[in-house]
């Protein structure tokens, strides 16, 4: 640590400069100088005081993650400054054990995901005291950390979020809209946002998933390059409380990774069991004794019934017929006849 | 559980529709056989007597998965949860269709605009689209923006920590300098064998007219040595055609050795195809009839008086492939042409 010690600002919304040590002896430019020396104020920001949105949320997970998740996470926290983080929460604790860990974490937001036989990953998005909370299935996730993505952006800047019209049109889309605005915008004049308005967060909905993207602004004609993170949400469920409660909605065209896994094993087995089937078949056809058959179905088949004609024997022989095309030839013929 | 006539049927016979919900929940727990049941016998009976129950056998059927969609509960929800106090510039939200493609448009057929028409296989059309839906949304916020005086560029002089540090973009940046160098590259490979086809094809050309050449000189210089010509124009023949054949009195009657070279034996090839070559004339096309033997018309005057012999028609090309092959080099005669023979 320096040997000078800074405060931001201070001690609260009524900062003022720094306090002075009374010294017993009269020393005291002495001693004031020296703590001058030692804490130096810097004057606080403009936009001290003006943070009225206290929005907090909490991004943790549970045990069983791969590396994936584990940037994907640190990348929210990375473009999300109004994001706290905590430790890995064990499988053997019930879901509603998070809403004590966000009270005492003072969040009132999660962001909690849940990684099953390391393979699947689980989303949840709650509104934590009371409010509704939903589980998504997260794929094709990407990271900050991919060569492709070539966009930067101020860490903490303020995200503008984008949503496809079709959000509007059905309700659980609404409150799901709702919950993303709440949870991924960062509150104006938090301490450790910037000030500045520079990348998109868009929200698409095609083949009823939700597919997010994030994009920083280049130029004011809106020229974009991609920043990333990068994920699919599919969803599974709305309750209508946080981490637990009535269900509100459930997806129909939600297919959960163990049935997928199951189609897929099955359409092979049973293709390897037709394939299987077919070859005893054609064994036991080749194996089983064939009957010697003693009259040739086929023989009738080119016989034309016309009525029988009395042989006639020509006792004289043909009239020889004149072709004018090649007199020379007919008059050969003819010749040869007439010798 | 057994309805109708029949008796001791294992298979469990439950109603088709589905108002006696007890039973389906027993179905469900996979207990088949007679014990579960929570309607007697008499229940059943009188369930039959109502109408509900059909005779015969009756099977169960699962009631198709109830999804939830409580609509009502979700508004409610909605509602309760909307935080209305919130002014745009804290939630920063927009609502857009994506951007015109420009490119579809100049092309003349419009994109669909919708979501639900892009297919999601197709990972360009895809990510275009979600490009334009952030740049539509750009467009729209940037005036609202500047309106509440929220700056989206920042000064040359901000240094601020970025998202991604700067040892990730030198990575990046790396990265494509790569790959804009192997594609150089390869397009440099592709020009240089296209340069060497051609090359190599310049090449067979140049060494063949230098191998006809040659072999045209040595010709005319061995028929200098038997005798068979008298001049030794072959030898200057270049630099006859560099001066351009005229001027020289003799010289200048001869035409030149290249036109005669292009000319000659290009004229004999004709006349032989014309004759033996294919649909060309074949065997009774000469008849020596009055006719034929009337026909003059293929005489040369010059070159049954010789060509070479008459000065001064200089330039004029000569007879089309009658004339000697040399230009204007005559023939010896026998005894002349021994002596060169044994001079040699």
């Amino acid at each position: 640590m320096s040997a000078l010690k800074r405060k931001r600002g201070g001690k609260g919304p009524g900062g003022k400069a720094k306090k002075v040590k009374l010294v017993e002896n009269g020393n005291k430019p002495q001693t004031t100088e020296m703590e001058q020396n030692k804490e130096i104020t810097v004057p606080p920001p403009v936009s001290m005081g003006k943070w009225r949105n206290k929005e907090r949320v909490l991004v943790f997970s549970s045990r069983g993650i791969n590396f994936r998740t584990r940037h994907l996470m640190q990348d929210l926290r990375t473009m999300m400054p109004h994001t706290k983080a905590d430790t890995k929460m064990d499988r053997k604790d019930k879901l509603f054990v998070i809403n004590e860990v966000c009270e005492i974490k003072n969040c009132n937001k999660c962001l909690f995901f849940e990684a099953k036989k390391k393979q699947d990953l689980y989303m949840w998005v709650a509104n934590v005291p009371h409010g509704p909370s939903a589980k998504f299935l997260v794929q094709n996730v990407h990271t900050l950390a991919e060569l492709k993505m070539t966009g930067n952006c101020l860490k903490g800047s303020r995200p503008l979020l984008s949503f496809d019209p079709q959000f509007d049109t059905e309700p659980h889309y609404a409150l799901l809209k709702e919950l993303f605005i709440q949870t991924f915008s960062t509150p104006q004049y938090h301490p450790r946002s910037q000030p500045f308005v520079d990348h998109v967060f868009t929200f698409t909905i095609t083949d009823n998933r939700i597919w997010f993207r994030n994009y920083q602004i280049i130029e004011e004609d809106a020229s974009m390059v991609e920043i990333g993170p990068r994920f699919v949400l599919n969803l599974i469920k709305i309750f209508q409380g946080s981490f637990g409660g009535p269900t509100l909605f459930e997806n129909p065209h939600f297919e959960s990774p163990n049935t997928h896994r199951r189609v897929i094993r099955m359409a092979t087995a049973s293709r390897l069991r037709e394939k299987q089937m077919v070859k005893e078949l054609q064994k036991l056809k080749r194996t089983e004794n064939k009957e010697a058959v003693t009259r040739d179905v086929t023989d009738d088949v080119f016989a034309t019934p016309a009525e029988e004609r009395p042989v006639h024997i020509e006792l004289e022989a043909p009239a020889a017929k004149v072709v004018k095309k090649n007199k020379h030839k007919a008059f050969k013929r003819q010749r040869k006849q007439n010798r | 559980m057994v309805f109708g006539p029949q008796n001791h049927c294992l298979y469990p016979i439950i109603l088709v529709n589905n108002t006696m919900d007890i039973i389906e929940d027993d179905e469900q727990l996979g207990e088949t056989s007679e014990q579960d049941s929570e309607l007697s016998d008499g229940e059943l009976q009188d369930a039959f007597a109502k109408g509900l129950l059909k005779p015969g056998l009756n099977f169960t059927t699962q009631e198709p998965k109830k999804i939830v969609n409580n609509v009502e509960g979700l508004k409610q929800c909605l509602a309760d949860f909307r935080k209305n106090t919130l002014p745009w510039i804290e939630r920063l939200d927009m609502v857009n269709l994506p951007a015109d493609d420009i490119v579809a448009k100049s092309e003349g057929r419009l994109d669909n605009k919708a979501s639900e028409d892009i297919n999601p296989d197709d990972d360009f059309q895809r990510e275009m689209f979600f490009y334009r839906q952030a740049q539509e949304a750009v467009l729209e916020a940037m005036p609202r923006l500047l309106k509440l005086k929220i700056a989206t560029k920042r000064p040359e002089d901000y240094f601020a920590e970025m998202a991604k540090s700067d040892q990730q973009m030198q990575k990046i940046r790396k990265k494509l300098i790569t790959k804009q160098i192997m594609m150089e590259k390869s397009e440099k490979a592709k020009k240089l064998r296209e340069q060497r086809k051609y090359g190599k094809k310049v090449q067979v050309e140049v060494i063949q007219k230098r191998q006809r050449e040659k072999k045209a000189m040595m010709s005319s210089v061995k028929r200098y040595q038997k005798g068979m010509t008298d001049k030794l124009d072959f030898l200057e023949g270049d630099q006859k055609t560099a001066k351009g054949g005229a001027g020289k009195g003799s010289g200048g009657q001869t035409p030149d050795k290249k036109a005669m070279n292009k000319k000659g034996p290009n004229a004999k090839r004709k006349y032989k195809d014309q004759r033996f070559g294919f649909g060309g004339k074949k065997s009774g096309t000469k008849w020596n009839t009055k006719d034929s033997h009337n026909d003059v018309s293929g005489f040369r005057a010059k070159v049954a008086h010789g060509k070479g012999g008459k000065g001064g028609k200089g330039g004029k090309a000569g007879p089309g492939g009658r004339g000697p092959a040399k230009g204007g080099a005559k023939r010896l005669g026998k005894n002349a042409r021994k002596k060169m023979k044994g001079r040699s």
